[in-house]
């Protein structure tokens, strides 16, 4: 038995096409795994290329929609809107209710950055026109007020301290050798 | 609290004092003879003993007296309540008296209006 298969191989060898690793190996595969036809492919031309590249997507042909063919490689990925797996109905009854998605669904593009940890498009209930109306015209009156600030400074009613030894000339950093402007405080 | 502010601001702008501005009449006008503030602690302690700036003022013996204090009576730390009381009440007077500096600054202020109108009036 073993025999028998030897020689089958050997003789598939000798009719083979391909050189070096691939000639020895055998060049059949699993009939359980997906074909080549199921992979993604390049840009659909034809209206049948793209009834097929839907069909392979589990997409209906009026839905199907690729990337636009400017050679940045999508093929023929179906385009779909950017709106992330948090807005998706969240009582419906999911296949996989954590990813808010179907078994066999055409997943999106960017579908790891949509997921519910990631990035959120769900619509926020202020508009994009009042949120930088509120954001700009709370920093804006912050800083016209910290402006009035310094304009009209507080502070208490009371003379500047009073410091011995020629407002420690010395200590500040003053010049030994010259003399320094003599200062005398009085007691009030 | 906070008049001056109104009165600085609103109301008597111009004679006011301006804290960022140094005061403008002698020291000793108005008084017969003022006494000198007495400093006690010498540059050469306060250096020594490593003291801010802004604490080597007129009452940096005191201070002085209760650093010495806790040092000597740590780990108790209730124990110079004596020596900090000093401090405090130094530290204290020597706030009432910028305080009186400055009404006294005021206070001249408006007797230099006061006298600048009257030859109008008269």
């Amino acid at each position: 038995m073993a025999g028998v298969g030897f020689r089958r191989w050997a003789q598939a060898l000798s009719r083979g096409k391909g050189s070096g690793l691939s000639a020895l190996l055998p060049g059949c595969r699993a009939a359980s795994g997906g074909s080549k036809a199921d992979l993604p492919s390049s840009y659909p031309l034809t209206p049948e290329a793209k009834a097929a590249a839907a069909k392979k997507y589990n997409m209906r042909v009026e839905d199907y929609k690729p990337y636009p063919n400017q050679g940045e490689g999508y093929g023929d990925y179906p385009k779909l809107p950017d709106k992330s797996q948090q807005e998706r109905d969240p009582w419906y009854q999911w296949d996989h209710p954590d990813l808010r998605r179907n078994w066999g669904e055409p997943m999106h593009w960017n579908f790891d950055m949509f997921t519910r940890n990631r990035v959120d498009t769900s619509p926020s209930s202020m508009s994009w026109s009042s949120m930088c109306k509120t954001m700009f015209g709370f920093i804006g009156f912050m800083m016209f007020m910290f402006y009035v600030g310094e304009q009209f400074p507080s502070y208490q009613p009371v003379a500047p301290k009073q410091y011995p030894y020629n407002n420690l000339y010395l200590e500040n950093g003053g010049d030994p050798e010259k003399a320094p402007e003599e200062v005398v405080n009085y007691k009030i | 609290m906070g008049a001056h502010l109104v009165r600085r601001y609103v109301t008597e702008t111009d004679t006011e004092p301006d804290p960022t501005k140094k005061y403008e009449f002698d020291p000793q006008f108005g008084f017969e003879e003022r006494e000198a503030r007495e400093m006690v602690a010498t540059q050469d302690q306060m250096n020594l003993a490593m003291l801010p700036l802004e604490q080597r003022d007129y009452c940096a013996q005191h201070l002085l007296k209760l650093m010495k204090c806790k040092r000597d009576t740590f780990p108790n730390l209730l124990a110079c309540k004596h020596e900090r009381h000093d401090w405090d009440y130094c530290e204290h007077q020597d706030y009432v008296m910028r305080m009186k500096e400055y009404e006294r600054e005021r206070r001249l202020q408006l007797r230099k209006k006061r006298i600048a109108s009257q030859p109008e009036a008269a």
